[in-house]
């Protein structure tokens, strides 16, 4: 049955105005776990950083396993947002601020661990380039200096690109509400009005934003992987590194947003608005990211395992046949075996099918930053300076904690701002369906002039 | 700040209203520039919808990449040169890596002018000045006009509903005259 | 004349005693790691001895190669450090700014020869082991990146006590805390850049070879060795 605009502004600001005593359980619950990791941070600020079980030569594990795979998770909103807003593809209209939302936040998490990780984080300041006089500069040299930048701009990016189609719906919770709630939107909302002009300029920088931020995602995850693929470590000096990151993350932030959607249909009662159609469409993609997946692991395994190199072969046994065999093998089943069938069948691409897939995916990309960086750094070149890993429960704790905060940060944002965009949905019922701005001055007639009927638009139906 | 309205239930209508109003604002004696539209949602493919000058933004986002680019090329560039430090037998200015760092740098300049632009050019913020309705989140368009002449208002009543508006309304505000 | 630090390992005379671990330690206030840290793989060694060996006692094949930063010339620690706490020299040494260090551990993971150490807790000293600390030589904090410097304390020493006389660098004049104490003058250090240097000459027999000389660092450690199990029965 097709909604009118007053049912959705209804629906949609529903979770605002109201909350469940479930709801609040599940912020106080996330919100524990994210002050357990803060009190864990603690304890290792103040004995030092040997409280986890990194070691020598094993120097990153499950701090830059953290960072990767949060920075991963971060490509969901841009994918659905940008790509999909690009190509016209109407069906994106619910998803897309759920997938901003994770986009945003996890990006937050995945650049708090870097500063975290250091060995003295308090000194972390040093990687912006501001003039000392004690003559501090970053290297531009270092991949890790292109990471701070590159993160900069894509949070930058993603906030711009989550909080300027939010303004319309700033603007209706404001209207909608009273006293301090009122008082605290109409700041958020900026005074927004809705006049066709205001309209126009934000479809129009709307656009200018999609184009630009998919950019800025394929070269942030490229960076992140550049990390490794810039040393000489054996399996990290691989050319295959950055478009294999960059997919692997498209990979696991679909899997992400799935579940999130997921939960947010149950929780919050979209069922009207989060449709079987539009976890079809995401499982198409996810199944398309897992065969692309699938094919990048391929290709570098066998690469290595055809150049037969000493070095190499040393870390993939490691990880075929020896220490990490359980892992990698899980990984696959988790990335591949078990999601094909789920996803690739029609009968099974349904809710819970996508569901549990996305479950499975997520852990097994977990896994696959874990296994990109401790077996090469376990097994370098020079034997005698082999080791092993073995996480301490600091690190354990700050896992979970980071988990905790992501789930707090997306609880707490789908109380304060509507999770679908109410103005997208209204678009959506347009009698042509609405599509992005074009430039097209050539199509606007002189003021006065008495149409007939709605101007034929360049978007199909 | 005076805003006399009708809400309309379609663009269709509402253009009708704003195309009427248009046609006999000089006989009303009120400018143009006072006519007052707000929705809830864009309407793309209307003439209110549209104005000119729509691919200004764009051209602002190119010049926001060019000041990235170049604040980019001189943080690199001219920072490695005034104190050159070898690093693994690297060049002191190697292109390839500030290369990527005057990239982020561009993306960075074309999302903050996209920003910018779009702020000034939807006048925002402002918090004073602001007209809502209710209805407009309902779906309704709002047309009408602010600070209306003496003597005009059953006229314009006449025009706004004969364009098939749902309701006539006033709205008093702030002081402030509204964005156009 | 600029000089090139470099070091010259003799591994058909490395006994395996590791006097110059020993004397690293003394001299860099290098911190012991301790039984349970060692164990976890946190020994902070910026000279080691490795033992590769064949067969069981009484007669086992045994090959002892003392590893240590090899003062790479196109290092591959150096160009990751974001802070450029890693550097090079004039002088062809590979130097770690411990006040820049902000704990990274990139340049650690680049290291293909994994002779960096990382300062995972603040290094403490029982009394009275402290009072044997060199006062040439900073103490490292939590957090930070050490690695060997070639003495380099020893080596400013002299260049500016050689300054103060105004006379050139002789070879032989100074030499770093390993070279000191090896009992069997494996390890030789000196100027690459001076011909007349015994470390020169070393440098360009045919005995010489590079530690993983494949991936292009272009150390400036040169191992003599002549490579049979025979020879270094014999020698």
């Amino acid at each position: 049955m097709q909604k009118t605009a007053e049912q959705i502004e209804k629906d949609l600001l529903r979770p605002i105005f109201t909350s469940s005593a479930k709801y609040k359980i599940a912020v106080a619950l996330a919100a524990c776990l994210t002050l357990s990791g803060v009190c864990a941070f603690g304890y290792q600020l103040y004995n030092g950083i040997g409280v986890w079980g990194i070691n020598s030569p094993v120097f990153w594990a499950f701090d830059i396993t953290n960072f990767v795979f949060w920075i991963g998770i971060s490509h969901a909103g841009t994918l659905i947002s940008a790509i999909l807003r690009l190509c016209n593809a109407t069906w994106r209209r619910p998803v897309t601020r759920c997938a901003e939302a994770i986009t945003v936040f996890s990006i937050l998490i995945g650049g708090l661990v870097p500063l975290c990780h250091i060995g003295r984080p308090w000194l972390a300041y040093w990687m912006i380039p501001y003039p000392s006089e004690r003559g501090i500069w970053p290297n531009f040299r270092s991949p890790l200096a292109w990471d701070f930048f590159a993160i900069s701009t894509y949070l930058t990016g993603s906030t711009t690109f989550l909080y300027l189609p939010t303004i319309p719906d700033f603007a209706a919770v404001r209207d909608a509400s009273k006293g301090l709630r009122k008082r605290i939107y109409r700041v958020l909302a900026l005074g927004w009005q809705g006049t066709p002009r205001q309209w126009q300029r934000l479809e129009i920088a709307m656009h200018i934003m999609a184009i630009a931020i998919v950019p800025v995602a394929v070269s942030v995850h490229t960076i992140v992987s550049w990390d490794f693929s810039m040393t000489l470590v054996p399996m990290w000096h691989s050319t295959i590194f950055g478009p294999y990151f960059v997919i692997g993350a498209i990979f696991s932030g679909i899997a992400a947003l799935i579940l999130a959607m997921a939960m947010l249909r149950h929780f919050l009662h979209l069922e009207e608005y989060l449709k079987p159609l539009h976890f079809n469409n995401l499982g198409k993609l996810l199944l398309t990211m897992s065969l692309l997946w699938f094919y990048f692991t391929f290709a570098e395994r066998l690469t290595t395992w055809y150049g037969n190199t000493p070095s190499e072969m040393d870390v993939f046994w490691q990880t075929i046949r020896l220490h990490f065999a359980p892992m990698f093998w899980t990984m696959v089943v988790c990335n591949f075996v078990i999601p094909m069938p789920l996803l690739a069948i029609k009968r099974f691409r349904t809710i819970t099918g996508t569901a549990i897939a996305s479950c499975t995916i997520i852990v097994g990309m977990w896994i696959e930053r874990f296994l990109i960086i401790v077996p090469a750094l376990d097994h370098k070149f020079l034997q005698y300076a082999w080791g092993s890993y073995k996480p301490t429960w600091v690190e354990d704790t700050l896992m979970a904690s980071s988990f905790g905060m992501m789930a707090l940060l997306y609880l707490l944002f789908s109380k304060f701002v509507p999770m679908i965009s109410i103005w997208e949905m209204k678009v959506g019922l347009q009698p042509h369906g609405g599509g992005i701005i074009t430039t097209r001055p050539a199509m606007v007639k002189p003021h006065g002039l008495v149409l007939e009927g709605p101007l034929p638009t360049d978007v199909p139906e | 700040m005076k805003v006399f309205y009708g809400l309309y239930a379609d663009a269709e209508s509402a253009q009708r209203a704003v195309d009427s109003l248009n046609a006999t604002c000089a006989e009303l004696k009120f400018d143009e520039k006072q006519i007052v539209i707000v929705s809830g949602e864009p309407h793309e493919g209307y003439d209110f919808a549209d104005s000119q000058l729509t691919s200004l933004p764009y051209r602002w986002a190119v010049l926001g990449a060019a000041i990235g680019g170049t604040s980019g090329y001189l943080l690199t560039t001219l920072t490695q040169k005034a104190y050159p430090i070898v690093t693994g037998g690297m060049p002191i200015t190697p292109p390839w890596t500030n290369g990527i760092i005057i990239y982020e740098l561009t993306m960075l300049g074309a999302i903050l002018m996209t920003l910018i632009v779009l702020l000034r050019g939807a006048r925002l913020p402002n918090f004073k000045g602001v007209i809502t309705d209710p209805e407009i989140w309902m779906g309704k368009i709002l047309v009408g006009v602010s600070e209306p002449p003496e003597g005009s208002l059953p006229g314009l009543e006449k025009c706004l509903l004969d364009a098939g508006a749902m309701q006539i309304k006033e709205f008093v505000g702030d002081s402030r005259l509204p964005p156009r | 004349m600029s000089h090139k630090w470099g070091l010259v390992v003799d591994l058909d005379r490395c006994t395996g005693c590791e006097a110059c671990v020993v004397a690293c330690h003394a001299e860099n206030n290098v911190p012991t790691a301790g039984a349970d840290q060692a164990a976890r793989g946190r020994t902070m060694q910026w000279i080691r001895v490795e033992r590769t060996w064949e067969g069981d006692f009484p007669n086992p094949k045994v090959r002892f190669q003392p590893v240590l930063c090899q003062q790479c010339d196109n290092a591959p620690c150096e160009p990751v450090c974001p802070t450029y706490a890693s550097y090079h020299t004039p002088e062809g040494l590979n130097a770690q700014v411990y006040n820049r260090c902000i704990g990274t551990r990139f340049c650690a993971n680049a290291c293909p020869y994994t002779v960096r150490s990382f300062n995972f807790f603040d290094p403490k000293w029982e009394m009275p082991l402290q009072l044997q600390l060199n006062p040439d030589v900073s103490v490292r904090s939590v957090g930070v990146m050490e690695k060997c410097t070639f003495c380099t304390q020893r080596i400013k020493a002299a260049e500016i006590g050689a300054e103060a006389e105004k006379r050139e660098l002789k070879d032989g004049e100074f030499t770093t805390a390993c070279a000191q104490s090896c009992a069997s003058k494996a390890l030789i250090f000196g100027d690459l850049n001076n011909p007349d240097s015994e470390v020169a000459r070393l440098a360009s027999s045919n005995r010489s070879t590079k530690l993983l000389g494949e991936l292009g660092t272009k150390p400036n450690v040169t191992y003599l060795e002549r490579g049979t199990w025979q020879d270094a029965k014999n020698s």
